[in-house]
């Protein structure tokens, strides 16, 4: 692969548009990455392969996006890691995840949680009946004592001030991107090192966007780690260092987040177009809409 | 008369109470697991035989025997989860709840087998002289359950919505997937919640049965406890209470008025008619959780 090397004798002249090449190293993580799959494969119902070898790392700070059409196999990816496929009738039929240092494949999630990582799940998945404060608190079931999740709640009404006027609150009243911020606060509980999240941005009017994605840098600064998937990728490639293209169960792109911003390839891909330029279904008409409203 | 009034409406409210403390073993096992347990009666009946044969039959001091019965009841609510629940986790809470029905024929099959057909006498845990209160006559055992029923709710409603572990089995009653994906071990909520089940029906059991025969068809207190918690939906420990009330006020009241006028028996009827127009206007009872839907 000596062609994926930065070769002295291309120069300055890096040709524009052209798809990327894996940077071998480019990667900051190299050294000890924080996540690191390795030919990870999928199995559905033990018949549907959905990862079909999907490899990548996710230093110990910083954001890592996770890019790609639909059905590409982004949010198997995120389950893979986290075990919650288990209970989706799926399971990693191949491949390595190891995770701060220790492998983590066919972990349970608890173990999953206790160590480190913790899964935000695509479509704002609250608990309805239950206030935000409670909420919270369940987020932080695994603290010891009381004083040390007491101390964690507050944290969270520190990193997200809207949680705090909404303590008292239903969470299932809450509006679209409340809710987002209280699924986020609740994974923080946990005390994680890195957090995976799905679709954060998904059915948001653009402010609640931003106010979302202004907590994520947030806790990015405060040094969480994130791997982060969305279809919105104007912004995830704002938050990211760093991004992988996902098509078809694999990984097809992947570079420095400035590099893919700039790539006309991420724009067919994120715009949910086919290679034909042909739109595969109605949903992805609806994400060409919504980035539409985005790049005006 | 005024007094007989009061009576009649105390010792409704006290039954009524009593069906609460039973409609207890439907609600701890749904806000801890989210399957409605077809099963309760039988379980109370298990526990009964239980303390029977504890106190009764092995004459073990009674604080032996009823430490005993509950220490086996925890086993066995145990051993439910461990044969036949942590294999449906994933699946639809239809299936578990049909798995309960299963449970329920399983059981009574068990006592059959075990402790036969016949009627035994029940141990007078609870003395039976009444307690008089001036013109005033109340069953030491319904008094003595009432005040077991607001107990158990207090603690129930304070422990599945204040402390944290209760709160993260209320979350796998809301959303098996959301529990899961935080951490939170929805196989160990299960077994929790048919422990408690075990240790409630067996507490439930010496409260209903002192003094009283028992025979495999005392479960049908189970039924009767249904309408209390469906009005008070499955999910509110303290609606419980005010359901029982109202259900056991109305049932005492016309078992006193109505029934002699119309020679028969409205009372058994009138609870059932009563749950079923409430659900009719509020399908999740009346304090349970409403679906809640915002697009
Ligand atoms: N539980 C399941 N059983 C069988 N196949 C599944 C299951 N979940 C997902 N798949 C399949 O796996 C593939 C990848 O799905 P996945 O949800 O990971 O895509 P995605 O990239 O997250 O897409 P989207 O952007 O629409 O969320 C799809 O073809 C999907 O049909
Ligand atoms: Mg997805």
């Amino acid at each position: 692969m000596s062609d994926s090397l930065e070769s002295p004798r291309a120069g300055s002249g890096h040709a524009d548009g052209e798809p990327l090449p894996p940077p071998h190293g480019g990667h900051d993580s190299h050294a000890d990455p924080l996540l690191a799959l390795a030919n990870v494969e999928v199995l559905y119902a033990e018949v549907i392969l959905a990862l079909k070898g999907v490899s990548l790392s996710v230093p110990r700070a910083g954001c890592v996006a996770l890019l790609g059409a639909n059905g590409a196999g982004k949010s198997t990816t995120l389950k893979a890691i986290s075990g919650i496929i288990d209970a989706e009738d799926g399971r990693v039929s191949a491949g390595g995840i190891i995770f701060d240092g220790r492998s983590i494949r066919g972990h349970d999630t608890a173990g999953v949680v206790r160590a480190g990582l913790v899964h935000v799940m695509e479509g704002r998945r609250v608990l309805p009946h239950m206030t935000v404060a409670q909420n919270l608190i369940i987020g932080g079931h695994m603290f010891p004592s009381t004083v040390a999740m007491r101390r964690a709640l507050d944290a969270v009404y520190q990193a997200i001030p809207r949680l705090s006027e909404l303590r008292t609150r239903t969470a299932g009243y809450l509006s679209g991107g409340e809710q987002q911020l209280l699924v986020i606060g609740r994974a923080i509980m946990a005390e994680p090192k890195l957090m995976l999240i799905d679709e954060p941005s998904l059915g948001l009017a653009p402010r609640m966007v931003e106010e979302v994605f202004a907590v994520l840098h947030r806790l990015r600064e405060q040094g969480l780690a994130l791997l982060i998937v969305e279809q919105n990728t104007r912004v995830a490639l704002a938050l990211a260092d760093y991004g992988y293209v996902m098509e078809g169960g694999r990984i097809v792109l992947e570079g420095q987040a400035d590099e893919l911003r700039a790539n006309e390839d991420v724009r067919e891909f994120y715009l949910g177009l086919d290679r034909e330029g042909g739109r595969k279904s109605f949903r992805d008409i609806k994400h060409y809409r919504r980035r539409k409203r985005w790049l005006g | 008369m005024m007094i007989e009034f009061v009576n009649y409406a105390l010792n409704g409210a006290l039954l009524g109470l009593l069906y609460a403390l039973v409609a207890m073993g439907f609600v701890v096992i749904y806000r801890a697991s989210k399957v409605f347990n077809m099963a309760v009666g039988e379980m109370l009946v298990l526990g009964a035989f239980l303390v029977w044969w504890a106190v009764a039959a092995s004459a073990m001091h009674p604080a032996v025997g009823i430490a005993a019965a509950l220490a086996i009841s925890v086993l066995v609510g145990l051993a439910i989860e461990r044969l036949l629940f942590r294999r449906l986790i994933g699946e639809s809470v239809f299936s578990m709840i049909m798995v309960t029905i299963g449970l329920l024929i399983l059981m009574r099959g068990l006592v059959l087998l075990i402790w036969g057909p016949q009627e035994r006498p029940f141990p007078a845990i609870i003395s039976l002289t009444p307690i008089i209160i001036g013109d005033m006559i109340v069953p030491r055992p319904l008094a003595a359950g009432g005040l077991i029923a607001v107990v158990c709710a207090a603690g129930l409603h304070w422990f599945f919505n204040r402390s944290r572990t209760g709160l993260a089995m209320s979350a796998v009653a809301e959303d098996h997937q959301i529990a899961l994906a935080m951490g939170i071990s929805v196989r160990r909520s299960i077994a929790f919640a048919w422990a408690l089940g075990g240790v409630l029906s067996v507490i439930t059991s010496m409260v209903y049965l002192s003094g009283k025969s028992l025979t495999f068809l005392s479960s049908e207190i189970g039924f009767a406890a249904l309408p209390v918690a469906l009005l008070a939906g499955l999910e509110s420990i303290a609606g419980l209470l005010l359901a029982g009330l109202i259900v056991g006020i109305v049932q005492g009241l016309t078992a006193a008025y109505i029934d002699p006028l119309i020679g028969g028996n409205a009372a058994s009827v009138v609870p059932y008619l009563f749950m079923l127009v409430v659900l009719v206007v509020r399908p999740t009872g009346m304090f349970g959780w409403k679906r809640i839907e915002r697009v």
